[in-house]
């Protein structure tokens, strides 16, 4: 999740109060940063910058200097101070009409204006950060959220959001000197070519215009020079915020909202005119508290945190974290602040009511009921074939199981054949790293062909997993537990290994037949089946020479693979 | 050291020695030669036996006499079979004289097998003894009188051929003649050479006197380097004695059976798991996406589904089905809450999307079909499951990976008895006694805790991660209790505990490195 960059001296003055004349120190900042999920991941003491990491994904209005400081303010004060321009009561001043068509493309938008608020240098940083943030994790790098700030003076109400074709329009976009219609920017301007694809197919393309037909900006791709570029020293604002979920579009403004109040901007919302209803209406006035209180038990909350608390506590634990809460018989009535959307559960409220009290007051509690410990049947298996492999005097060795069908597959001479069939990987990064093992022999050969000059001879065994593809199965494929093993040196032979074999299958309670088999990474007439019950559950040979070729080994090898499921599922 | 030891510790050299002086009579003196011929040892095993004598103190110098000794050189011999050159050059004046033919130094010196210096130094020789004169010319004309040099020379070779006598029994005027022919610095091809025979004679000390009338009443047990069937089986082992090894000599180096160091960690992380009472869950390597994200809750849309985080399986891309109640209880608890209480994600569940293929990315997708597979409760359960990460590969990332996860299930299951149960983990898994409990954020937890330890020997750490299950993961699968889901980091304690600083290692091709590598658990 997101990793923000705010300064100290921006920190501590959005903190408000006594804090704001005081350095805080960092052990104290990170205490805090506990309130917020947050991890202190750098601080650099010649500039106050501070890198923090924000985990909670669903708490976007936390991935800004004022977010953090918003929450701690509200638990060093102890209750949130309302915004009231979400109040009910606050008339829109401007308009935002929507026209139709645009529901198809792209179609919700959410807008205010924010006036005297001067932009310091630190305030433009992280107005910029918010944005990109937001629009890039929360929105899904521009898909379902995107943002633009404008210069409020410049724009002429009402503004149009509106559909146009692509060489209808044309303004001079941030970051170019020329003017450039729709169809130009999305092939030739950085942003067109990074975000186009969000407007692939479309015919028309959204535009936000103000009355004097004046282009704003060609959302979600680009701003306006002219008007959408904010600079220091700006003390007058546009927002706003287009979408494809009314919801997650409203959210995002009133994040903005609060943290440009915070900053000390009046903010004024815009009343945005649908053609037809959305769920919300037709004429809706943003920002909008969406929230809506939800009645919790208070038996639910003590229960999930193992303590009695009481409605008082709970509802004290609640506000300081800027709940608005209103108690009842047993139970509170609570409500998320205007820039938070994440209570889907009572569960996430018993996170808050933990958070705010912090999780050091709870007194860690053992489980108390019995249960019984054990291995699985197979792990039980191939514990006990691995202790026979270390008494024959075999290393254990470990591999990836993500591999290469060169090192799987086509070195092992097992083209074309069904010996040879693996789990593909669709995206793979690199073929080096495409496909999973299918059987345990490669793994082995790995390390024998890097390690020629470790002193023979060399006995080297693996148990491990490996996925076997499998129509039968509903995965396509099963995993399967397989013992390898091999034998290197410059007389290795068939029979030392066959040796091992034996007393592997005597110990692990099995008996077993070899039959002939023509395995191409085998020499013919060197290589067998291992045969429980009718069933084939493994190969035993000696390497073709090819094979060794292919893996550039200089000495004979001798090798089994054991199907350890397969053995331990005919029992 | 007491006698026996002292018996014990002897080379048999040093008892064939030892055993010559027994054989005579006490306190007598015997020279080198003797020794030698009583012994029957080769000179060079004698004289190691000697010094080990002396520097033991069983043996002393008695006298010691330095003799000058003649022998004859290479060159000498030589000279024996073909005549020295002073013979040579006096058969050539005769010849000469007898056949009237002139003779001059440049031709003697001409002569096959003949040194011009010899040549020179001869016939210095015999003008000297007016054996030869010098005429007119340069031409040698012999006398007729005799040289006794030439004779002495000649006696000299043959005397000395039969081997080196002492310098002392020469007469003067012969010793005259073998300095005169010696080989000395700075002249190496003559045919004598004059060495000094340091002649010693050798005595027990009264320790050594001790050892020799020892091993004269014990008699000395023959000796043997290997133990063998046949010593045991006629029980003639009794009568041998058996070399002594040097010990404190390195141990050649021979490989072994044992365990891979990081499986064995994971084994010592196994074994306590089940010693908590923790019964191990298995899955597959290759999931649906519906176990592996959409029964944990996280949405369709959630950033981590994303194609740069997860591998996608090429062939089959689909399961033939998921199992039902739960593709629809999940389906609607995505939706709208379903029956668990929640408002769901409100966006359109996909069921096809569900059914794609994927490389299982976290160890929690086995979780969620041991709930789905009516679990035990109270249930305590684990696994240790390889998991793979869209993740460019280096020193802290690797493809595929084994994550510690598991479940606890339990009526008495809430937030402190999950912080109970962190405790345990810190302090059986990592050894420490000092914890932090952090708030965490996982998509399918509720609250979410990150365990944070003082380890004894890592400072603090996050040690793994943890929460209750949301209800809109346990109750779609058919659980109704708390669940506690929690994992593991180990790797970084594995690294530690192996002593490699890049993860790469811990699945190393280098088998030195494997067979060398020694866990500090």
């Amino acid at each position: 999740m997101p990793t923000i960059s705010i300064f100290k001296e921006d920190f501590e003055s959005l903190l408000g109060g006594a804090r704001a004349t005081r350095s805080i120190s960092i052990e104290q900042l990170e205490e805090w940063l506990m309130l917020v999920k947050g991890e202190l991941k750098g601080h650099n003491p010649e500039n106050g910058e501070l890198r923090i990491e924000l985990q909670d994904s669903n708490r976007p209005d936390l991935w800004c200097c004022e977010g953090i400081a918003r929450q701690v303010r509200i638990k060093q004060q102890g209750k949130s101070k309302p915004y009231a321009f979400f109040s009910k009561k606050t008339k829109a001043t401007q308009r935002l009409i929507v026209a139709p068509g645009i529901e198809s493309v792209r179609p919700y938008v959410a807008a205010c204006t924010a006036t005297g608020y001067r932009v310091t240098d630190d305030g433009l940083a992280q107005l910029i950060q918010t944005q990109e943030k937001l629009a890039d994790i929360f929105g899904h790098k521009r898909k379902t959220v995107s943002i633009g700030l404008y210069q409020l003076k410049k724009i002429h109400f009402p503004v149009t959001y509106e559909l146009v074709r692509p060489d209808e329009a044309r303004f001079t976009p941030l970051g170019m000197e020329t003017v450039m219609t729709l169809s130009e920017i999305l092939m030739v301007h950085p942003k067109g070519l990074e975000h186009g694809h969000i407007l692939a197919g479309q015919s028309r393309l959204p535009i936000l215009r103000d009355a004097k037909n004046q282009p704003l900006s060609f959302p979600p791709i680009i701003n306006s020079r002219e008007i959408g570029e904010v600079r220091v020293g700006d003390d007058e604002l546009f927002v706003e915020v287009t979408g494809t979920d009314l919801a997650m579009v409203i959210l995002t403004l009133n994040i903005f909202a609060a943290n440009l109040a915070d900053r000390g901007a009046t903010i004024e919302p815009v009343e945005v005119q649908y053609p037809k209803n959305t769920p919300l209406g037709k004429r809706v006035v943003t920002p909008q508290d969406l929230g809506t209180p939800r009645t919790i038990q208070i038996k639910t909350i003590e229960q999930a945190l193992g303590q009695d608390l009481g409605v008082k506590t709970v509802k004290q634990a609640l506000e300081v974290y800027g709940y608005e809460v209103s108690a009842g018989n047993g139970t509170v009535k609570a409500k998320l602040p205007p820039y938070r959307n994440d209570l889907m559960h009572p569960m996430d409220v018993v996170e808050d009511v933990a958070m705010s009290r912090g999780y050091g007051s709870f007194a860690p509690e053992m489980p108390a009921q019995f249960t019984v410990g054990g291995l699985s049947r197979i792990e039980e298996t191939s514990d006990r074939a691995r202790e026979l492999m270390v008494g024959l005097g075999f290393q254990e060795i470990i591999s990836n199981i993500l591999g290469s069908p060169d090192q799987y597959r086509d070195a092992m001479r097992l083209d074309d054949t069904d010996w040879g069939k693996m789990v593909e990987v669709d995206n793979a990064m690199a073929l080096t790293f495409s496909c999973l093992r299918q059987w345990m022999l490669p793994s082995l050969l790995r390390v024998e062909a890097a390690s020629s000059r470790a002193f023979y001879p060399h006995k080297l065994f693996e148990a491990g997993e490996v996925a076997i593809p499998d129509p039968t199965h509903e995965l396509g494929s099963r995993t399967d537990m397989i013992l390898g093993a091999v034998i290197a040196h410059a007389t290795a032979a068939f029979s030392e290994i066959h040796s091992c074999l034996d007393v592997l299958f005597y110990h692990l309670g099995r008996d077993y037949s070899l039959q002939p088999v023509q395995h191409p990474s085998f020499l013919e007439g060197r290589a067998g089946k291992i045969v429980v019950g009718g069933t084939s559950v493994g190969v035993i040979g000696e390497v073709h020479p090819e094979v060794l070729e292919r893996w550039q080994i200089s000495v004979p090898v001798v090798s089994f693979d054991v199907n350890l499921s397969q053995l331990t599922s005919s029992e | 050291m007491d006698l026996s030891s002292l018996i014990d510790s002897l080379h048999p050299l040093e008892i064939r020695v030892l055993k010559a002086f027994g054989a005579q009579p006490s306190g007598s003196a015997l020279e080198t030669e003797r020794l030698a011929t009583a012994t029957a040892l080769e000179p060079s095993q004698l004289s190691m036996a000697i010094e080990w004598l002396l520097a033991k103190s069983l043996l002393d110098i008695d006298k010691e006499t330095i003799t000058p000794v003649v022998s004859l050189t290479p060159v000498g011999q030589d000279y024996h079979a073909k005549a020295a050159p002073i013979e040579q050059v006096l058969t050539a004046a005769r010849e000469s004289a007898s056949t009237g033919r002139r003779l001059t130094i440049p031709d003697l010196q001409a002569k096959d097998g003949l040194d011009p210096s010899d040549v020179s130094k001869a016939v210095g020789k015999l003008k000297k003894e007016g054996v030869l004169l010098i005429i007119q010319g340069g031409c040698i004309e012999a006398t007729g009188r005799p040289s006794p040099t030439a004779e002495r020379v000649r006696a000299l070779l043959q005397q000395l051929h039969n081997g080196p006598r002492e310098l002392e029994q020469f007469t003067d005027s012969d010793r005259q003649i073998i300095q005169d022919y010696a080989v000395k610095r700075g002249n190496a091809k003559e045919p004598f050479r004059v060495d000094d025979r340091v002649a010693r004679s050798f005595k027990l000390t009264s320790t050594g006197i001790m050892a020799a009338d020892h091993l004269a009443r014990q008699g000395v047990a023959e000796e043997v380097s290997q133990l063998s069937p046949e010593l045991l089986k006629d029980g003639s082992w009794r009568s041998k004695r058996f070399r002594k090894y040097t010990i404190s000599l390195r141990a050649p180096r021979i490989g072994t059976g044992k365990k891979h160091p990081y499986r064995e960690f994971l084994d010592t992380v196994k074994t306590k798991l089940v010693s908590m009472g923790f019964q191990e869950m298995r899955g597959s390597l290759v999931e649906t996406e519906f176990w592996n994200m959409d029964a944990l809750f996280m949405p369709q849309f959630h950033p981590a589904r994303d194609i740069h985080d997860v591998y996608f399986v090429k062939q089959p891309t689909h399961a033939t089905k998921i199992a039902e109640p739960f593709l629809s209880r999940v389906t609607k608890a995505h939706q709208d809450g379903g029956k668990t209480g929640s408002t769901g994600w409100k966006y359109a569940f996909n069921m096809e999307r569900a059914k794609r293929l994927v490389l299982r990315s976290q160890g929690t997708a086995v979780s969620a079909r041991t709930l789905a597979a009516g679990p035990l409760t109270p249930g305590k359960y684990f696994s240790i499951a390889r998991c793979f990460r869209y993740d460019q590969v280096d020193a802290t990332h690797a493809t595929d990976f084994f994550q510690v996860e598991g479940i606890v299930l339990g009526k008495d299951i809430n937030f402190r008895t999950l912080l109970g149960l962190l405790n345990l983990f810190a302090r059986e898994v990592a050894q420490a006694k000092e914890v932090k409990f952090v708030p965490a954020y996982f998509p399918f937890t509720e609250p979410s805790v990150e365990l944070h330890v003082r380890h004894p020997r890592l400072g603090w750490m996050e040690l793994g991660g943890a929460g209750l299950f949301r209800p809109e993961v346990t109750l779609p699968l058919g659980v109704d209790v708390p669940v506690i889901a929690w994992g593991l980091g180990l790797d970084r304690m594995a690294m530690v505990a192996l002593g490699i600083h890049d993860i790469r290692e811990l699945f190393t091709d280098n088998l030195e490195l494997i067979r060398t590598t020694r866990g500090i658990f």
